[in-house]
C-alpha cells in the first residue's frame, strides 16, 4: 500500500537532493539481466541519423565511444581512443586502443574510425553533420593511429567524440544493410544487440568479447518504452521491471515508502529555460529581457514545480560543470521593483503581453501556468500557445512564432556547443537567426581555441559573462535527474549529462 | 449456409468498402497537409540546422506534391507495403500486425463483459418492467453510459492496483506469455471500457425487448396459455436477437474508439496509443496504416453482422 | 409562448427525473455566469507553501499542486464545460441537419453519394477523428469541440435523413406537391416539425457526448489550454498525483458525471414525454 500523508511528501522533498550511493555494495557478480522502464522509443540505433537526446541511453550499451568522459563532470577521459595529442593546432592525433573487435568481429582499427567519421561528415543520412563541421579530413597514419585534420583550431572535438560522432560502428555491417542498420546496430560495446519492437522494448545481450576485461557482469539488457512515467514507476515498483529514469520530483516520496527501491539522484545539465526571440521587439530591447530574468522567483519556481529536487539557474551551465564560472551566480537576483523599473524605462510602463510557445503535457503546463502567475505581478502578461513538442519546437525554432519558447535544453557534451547552437547567429535554436553581439561572436570562438582546459575555462568565463549582460535567453533551473532501482541492483553512477548509462552494473539477489 | 443472396450481398458490400477505403485515407491524410510542417523537424532532432531540415525533406520525400506523396503511399498499399515508419523505420504491417492484438485483447474481454452483464440486466429489467428492479437497472444504466471511462480508469487504478495490488497497474502481457498473465493485465482496462458498453446492452436490450413482449403477437401467445419463460425464450429473444446485433456492433465500434484513451493511463503498447503517437509527429505511414486498418475492420465487423442478421431473419436481404 | 410554459411546468411536476437535471442543468449555468461572485477564491491564485492541502474551512475542496482552490477551480471550470458541450452540438447541428435534409428530400445519386461519406465518418472511432482534426486544426477548446462537432454530425445527419424518409412518404406531401407547394415550404412546414422530436432528444444525449469527449481531450492535453480551468484538465493532473494525493481525483470526476447524467436523463425524460407512442407505457 502506497498511502501517506501528503505533509510527508511536501516535507520529504524539501532541501538537497542525495547523491547516488555507491559505497559499500560489495564485489561484482556476473549474471542477470537488466530490466529498464524507458522513457522514449529510440528514433534510430544509428547513432549518426537519430536525432533524439532520449536516445542516448539505448545507444550507450550498443555503442563505445572514442572518448569517455567523467560521470560527474564531463571531462574527457580515454575510451576506445587511448590517448590523443595535438601536434599542431590543427590536428588531433588519435591513438586507437588495440585488440577490439565489434560485436561482429570486425577490427576496430584506423581504417574503420575513418570509415565511421567519414560516414558522419558525408551521408546524405547523417544527422550530426554540424558537429563535424570543423574536420578537413581524416587521415589513417598508422594502423591504429587517425589524424583529424581540422579547417581551423577546435578544442570541443574531444568532448563532439565522446558523443553521438564518436559512437563507432562496424564499417562491414553498415554497407551490408544500409539503411536497415538504423535498427540492427553493431557497436563495440558492452551489449550486442538482440531486437527492437518499436515503441515496446528493446533487448541487449552481453558480448563476451567485450575490450574491458570482466565486463559487462550483466547477461542481459531490455528497455521497456513506457513514456508516461507515473506507469513507468509503478511497472518498477510492482517489480516488473529493476530500473527507471528521469522521474519527475514528485515521484520521489513514493520511491523512498518502497522498500525494495533505493532513489538516486545528482544535478544534469537539463535545464528548464526560456528561449527568447531577441531579435525582434519588444524582446529586441535588452531592457526588457533583463526585466524577465529579474521578475521570476526561481526559488518559488523550482518549489512549485519541482518540489526541490532541482538547481536554480542563472546561467546555462549547472555548478557541477568543469566550465562553471561561480563568479556569476548572482547576476540576477529575483528583484521585482527593478523589473518594473527596466519595463518602464523600456517604454512599457503599463504593462506588456508576450506570445509564448508552450507544450501540452501537464508538466509544461504547470511550468507556465506558475510563470504566468509570477509575470503578471510585474505586469507582463504571458499568452500561450501550446502545441505537443514537435510541433511547439517547430513553430519557435523554425517558423519564429512566438517571442519565447518555455522548453528545455538538455545540454552537448561540450559546453561550446551549447552556447554556439543557442546564441550563435544562424544557428537552429536561434528564432531570431541573428548575430547577438560581436563580443559574444568572438567569445564563441576563443572558447574553442584553445586544447588547455584552464585557458577554456576562461574564456567560458567571458562568454557566460558576455551572454548574461545581453540576457539572451531566461534559464530558470537545472532538473535532478531522479532514478529509482531495485535494491539488488548495484554499480550505478549518474553522469552530469542525464543519459543514464549501465556500464558497471551489476545485479546482486 | 452461403447462399446466392448472401454472396450477392457480401460481394456488394467488400465493392462498398473500396471508395470509402479511398475517402477515409484520403481525408486523413489531407488532414495532415493542412497544417505546414512536417515530421522533417522531428527527424533532424537535437541536431537540426534549417540545412539539415531542407535536406531530411528531400530526402524522405516530404516536398513533393500532396498527390505524389499520397499517389505513392496508395501504390503500396496495392503492393501489400503499407511503408515504415519514417520516426523509426520499423515496417508498419508488422508494428499494427504486433500491437492490434493487444488492443483486440481488451476490447474483447470489455464486449464479452459488456454482453455478460448486460444482457442478464436487459432481461430482467424488461420482464419486471416498471419495478424497482426495472428502475435499479435504468439508473445503473444510465450511470454507465454518463462516467467518463477514464476516470473510471483512474480509480479502478487506485484502488485495485495501488491499494490493494490485485491487478497490475500497467501494461499489457501478449496471449503468448500466458493467458492468466495477459488477462490480470487486460482486466482493469477492460472494466474501465466495459461500463459503457455494459449499460448500453441493457439499455437497448430492455425497450427492444420491452417492445416484443407488450406486442399483438406475443399477447396472443399469453393468452393461448404459452409460459412467460416460454414466451421470452422461444419469441422474445428471438425477435430482439437482431437488435441485440446491431448493438453489438455499435459497442465494438465504440470500444476500439474508447481504446484510446484508456491505453493512455495504462500504458498500453496497442493500437490507440500507436496513432496518437504517430499524430503528433506527424508519421504519416503509421497513420495511414492504422486508419486503413481500422476502416477494414469496423467495415468487416459491419459486414459480418449483416450476413448475420440473413441467419437470424431470413426475410431480411431478400430484397 | 404562455402555453408552452404551461405544458413544460404540467411535465416537470409529473417526471422527477425531468425536474432533477433540468434544476440541476439550471443551477450549474448560474453558477457559471455569476462564478466571479459565488467562487470564495481566484481559481488561478497560486500559493506554493499551500500545496495539495486537505479540505479546510478556507478551501472547502483543499487546494491542487500548485495552492489552488480546488472548489473556485471546479466553479470556473463549469462555464468552459457547458460552453464547450454546447459548441461541439451546435457545430453538429450546423453540420448534420441541412446534409440530412438534403440526402433524405433529394434521394437519387445525391442520397447515394451523401451516405457514403457519412458511413464513412461513422466508420471512424470518433475519438480518433477528435484527435485527428485537433492535430490538423491545432490545440485549444474551440478547435477540439469544432472536432468533436464535426465527429457527431454524422448520427445527426443521419437521423435527420431517416426522418425526412419517413415524412417523405407519408401522403399529405404528396398532397402538398400537388398543389404547387415549393420545396422550402414543404421542408418547413411539414419535414422539420415531425423530426423535431426525435432531433431534439438525440441532441440532449449529444450534449452529455460531447461533454465527455471535452473531457477526454482535455486529460489527453488537447482541449482547454491553461491557465482556463477545465474538468478535463483537472482530472488529468490529478492523475500524475494519483499516488500523493488520490482525493483530486474525485471533484471534477464527480462534476462530469453529474453534469452527463443531468444531459442524459433530460433527454430521456424528453423522449418519453415527446414520443406519442411511449405515453401508453
Amino acid at each position: 500500500m502506497l498511502k501517506f500523508h501528503r505533509r510527508d511528501f511536501l516535507a520529504s522533498t524539501a532541501g538537497l537532493a542525495l547523491a547516488g550511493r555507491a559505497f559499500a555494495q560489495g564485489a561484482p557478480k556476473k549474471g542477470g539481466t537488466l530490466k529498464v522502464s524507458a522513457n522514449a522509443n529510440p528514433s534510430s540505433l544509428d547513432p549518426q541519423t537519430g536525432g533524439s537526446g532520449s536516445d542516448h541511453s539505448f545507444l550507450y550499451p550498443i555503442h563505445d565511444t572514442l572518448v569517455d568522459f567523467e560521470p560527474a563532470t564531463l571531462k574527457a577521459l580515454p575510451g576506445l581512443a587511448e590517448s590523443w595529442s595535438n601536434p599542431d593546432p590543427q590536428t588531433l592525433l588519435l591513438n586507437i586502443r588495440a585488440g577490439v573487435t565489434f560485436h561482429d568481429g570486425t577490427p576496430l582499427d584506423a581504417a574503420a574510425v575513418k570509415f565511421n567519421l567519414d560516414r558522419a561528415r558525408t551521408d546524405p543520412r547523417s544527422n550530426i553533420k554540424g558537429d563535424l563541421v570543423t574536420v578537413e579530413s581524416v587521415e589513417v597514419t598508422g594502423p591504429q593511429q587517425v589524424a583529424i585534420k581540422l579547417k581551423q583550431p577546435d578544442s570541443a572535438l574531444l568532448l563532439i567524440l565522446s558523443d553521438r560522432a564518436g559512437m563507432m560502428g562496424s564499417p562491414k555491417a553498415m554497407q551490408e544493410l544500409g539503411k536497415d542498420y538504423d535498427r540492427k546496430p553493431v557497436g563495440a560495446g558492452p551489449m550486442k544487440f538482440v531486437s527492437w519492437n518499436d515503441n515496446e522494448k528493446v533487448v541487449y545481450a552481453r558480448n563476451d568479447k567485450y575490450w574491458k576485461t570482466g565486463q559487462p557482469y550483466l547477461d542481459g539488457l531490455e528497455m521497456q518504452v513506457i513514456p508516461e512515467i507515473n506507469t513507468a514507476l509503478r511497472a518498477v515498483v510492482a517489480n516488473q521491471n529493476d530500473f527507471v529514469y528521469f522521474l519527475s520530483p514528485q515521484q520521489k516520496p513514493l520511491v523512498d515508502r518502497a522498500k525494495s527501491l533505493t532513489a538516486v539522484s545528482g544535478p544534469t545539465l537539463y535545464c528548464v529555460i526560456l528561449f527568447l526571440n531577441f531579435a525582434r521587439a519588444p524582446l529586441d530591447d535588452v531592457r526588457v529581457r533583463r526585466a524577465l530574468n529579474h521578475a521570476i522567483d526561481r526559488e518559488s519556481f523550482a518549489k512549485a514545480t519541482m518540489a526541490g529536487l532541482s538547481e536554480v539557474a542563472t546561467t546555462v551551465l549547472p555548478k557541477a560543470h568543469w566550465a562553471y564560472d561561480p563568479a556569476l551566480a548572482d547576476f540576477y537576483k529575483y528583484d521585482p521593483d527593478k523589473a518594473r523599473a527596466l519595463l518602464a524605462e523600456a517604454g512599457h510602463k503599463d504593462g506588456l503581453e508576450l506570445h509564448l510557445i508552450g507544450y501540452t503535457d501537464q508538466r509544461q503546463q504547470q511550468r507556465q501556468e506558475v510563470l504566468q502567475e509570477q509575470l503578471r505581478k510585474v505586469g507582463i502578461k504571458l499568452r500561450f500557445s501550446t502545441f505537443n513538442i514537435p510541433e511547439g519546437s517547430a513553430a519557435f525554432f523554425s517558423k519564429a512564432e512566438g517571442n519565447g519558447l518555455l522548453s528545455q535544453w538538455t545540454g552537448r557534451p561540450d559546453p561550446s556547443l551549447t552556447f554556439t547552437l543557442l546564441y550563435g547567429k544562424g544557428s537552429y535554436f536561434n528564432s531570431g537567426r541573428a548575430e547577438a553581439s560581436p563580443e559574444i561572436t568572438a567569445a564563441l570562438a576563443a572558447s574553442r581555441a584553445s586544447p588547455d582546459i584552464e585557458d577554456r575555462k576562461k574564456a567560458f568565463s567571458v562568454l557566460q559573462r558576455h551572454v548574461l549582460e545581453q540576457a539572451l535567453s531566461v534559464p530558470l533551473l537545472f532538473q535532478f535527474e531522479l532514478d529509482a532501482h531495485n535494491v539488488k541492483v548495484k554499480g550505478f553512477k549518474p553522469n552530469l549529462l542525464g543519459k543514464p548509462r549501465f556500464d558497471g552494473v551489476w545485479i546482486d539477489g | 449456409m452461403l447462399t446466392r443472396n448472401r454472396l450477392r450481398l457480401i460481394r456488394r458490400r467488400l465493392l462498398q468498402i473500396v471508395p470509402v477505403i479511398l475517402l477515409a485515407t484520403f481525408v486523413v491524410f489531407g488532414l495532415q497537409q493542412l497544417v505546414p510542417g512536417d515530421i522533417a523537424v522531428t527527424l533532424a532532432g537535437d541536431n537540426a540546422t534549417d540545412a539539415r531540415i531542407a535536406e531530411i525533406r528531400t530526402l524522405y520525400g516530404l516536398d513533393r506534391p500532396f498527390f505524389v506523396q499520397y499517389g505513392s503511399w496508395l501504390w503500396g498499399v496495392l503492393h501489400g507495403d503499407l511503408g515504415k515508419s519514417l520516426l523509426s523505420g520499423e515496417v508498419v504491417l508488422d508494428s499494427i500486425l504486433r500491437r492490434f492484438p493487444t488492443s483486440l485483447l481488451i476490447v474483447g474481454c470489455a464486449l464479452t463483459l459488456s454482453l455478460a452483464v448486460g444482457i442478464p440486466l436487459g432481461i430482467l429489467a424488461a420482464t419486471r418492467r416498471g419495478s424497482r428492479i426495472d428502475a435499479f437497472v435504468t439508473g445503473i444504466a444510465s450511470l454507465g453510459v454518463a462516467l467518463p471511462n477514464f476516470w473510471l480508469a483512474m480509480l479502478l487504478v487506485a484502488t485495485f492496483a495501488l491499494n490493494w495490488n490485485i491487478f497490475p497497474a500497467t501494461g499489457s502481457a501478449p496471449l503468448s506469455a500466458g493467458v492468466g498473465d495477459a488477462l490480470r493485465h487486460a482486466a482493469l482496462p477492460a472494466f474501465a471500457l466495459a461500463a459503457g458498453g455494459i449499460a448500453e446492452v441493457a439499455r437497448q436490450l430492455r425497450s427492444s425487448l420491452v417492445e416484443v413482449l407488450s406486442s399483438q403477437y406475443v399477447r396472443t401467445l399469453h393468452a393461448k396459455g404459452l409460459s412467460p419463460a416460454a414466451i421470452l425464450w422461444k419469441h422474445g429473444l428471438k425477435n430482439v436477437s437482431v437488435n441485440l446485433l446491431t448493438v453489438i456492433g455499435l459497442v465494438f465500434n465504440r470500444l476500439l474508439g474508447a481504446t484510446v484513451v484508456i491505453e493512455a493511463v495504462f500504458a498500453i503498447p496497442g493500437i490507440g496509443s500507436m496513432v496518437v503517437h504517430a499524430a503528433i509527429h506527424k508519421d504519416f505511414p503509421v497513420i495511414q496504416g492504422v486508419v486503413l486498418a481500422l476502416v477494414v475492420i469496423v467495415i468487416g465487423i459491419n459486414l459480418l453482422i449483416d450476413v448475420l442478421y440473413t441467419v437470424l431473419d431470413p426475410r431480411i436481404g431478400q430484397q | 409562448m404562455s402555453k408552452t410554459l404551461v405544458r413544460i411546468g404540467k411535465w416537470l411536476r409529473r417526471d422527477l427525473r425531468a425536474a432533477l437535471s433540468l434544476g440541476f442543468l439550471l443551477l450549474l449555468f448560474a453558477l457559471s455566469v455569476s462564478a466571479p461572485i459565488v467562487a470564495p477564491h481566484s481559481p488561478t491564485n497560486q500559493d506554493v507553501n499551500d500545496m495539495l492541502q486537505e479540505p479546510s474551512a478556507d478551501h472547502p475542496l483543499g487546494t491542487d499542486d500548485l495552492g489552488r482552490d480546488v472548489l473556485s477551480r471546479l466553479i470556473y471550470g463549469a462555464p468552459a464545460t457547458l460552453y464547450a458541450s454546447f459548441l461541439a452540438v451546435s457545430v453538429a447541428i450546423l453540420l448534420g441537419v441541412p446534409v440530412g435534409l438534403l440526402a433524405g428530400f433529394l434521394g437519387g445519386w445525391v442520397d447515394d453519394a451523401i451516405s457514403r461519406v457519412i458511413d464513412t465518418l461513422l466508420s471512424f472511432p470518433a475519438i480518433v477523428l477528435a484527435i485527428a482534426v485537433t492535430g490538423a486544426l491545432g490545440v485549444g477548446l474551440t478547435n477540439g469541440m469544432l472536432a468533436v462537432g464535426i465527429v457527431f454530425s454524422p448520427q445527426l445527419a443521419r437521423l435527420v435523413r431517416a426522418q425526412t424518409l419517413i415524412v417523405k412518404q407519408e401522403l399529405y406531401v404528396d398532397a402538398s406537391r400537388v398543389f404547387g407547394a415549393s420545396l422550402g415550404r414543404i421542408l418547413w412546414k411539414h419535414v422539420v416539425p415531425n423530426a423535431i422530436q426525435p432531433v431534439i432528444v438525440q441532441i440532449t444525449l449529444l450534449l452529455a457526448v460531447a461533454l465527455l469527449a471535452e473531457a477526454s481531450l482535455s486529460f489527453l492535453g488537447l482541449g482547454v489550454q491553461p491557465p482556463q480551468p477545465s474538468w478535463g484538465a483537472m482530472l488529468a493532473r490529478a492523475y500524475s498525483y494519483m499516488e500523493i494525493a488520490p482525493e483530486q481525483m474525485y471533484a471534477p470526476g464527480i462534476a462530469i458525471l453529474l453534469t452527463a447524467l443531468a444531459f442524459n436523463a433530460l433527454g430521456e425524460s424528453l423522449r418519453v414525454a415527446l414520443d406519442p407512442t411511449m405515453k401508453r407505457r
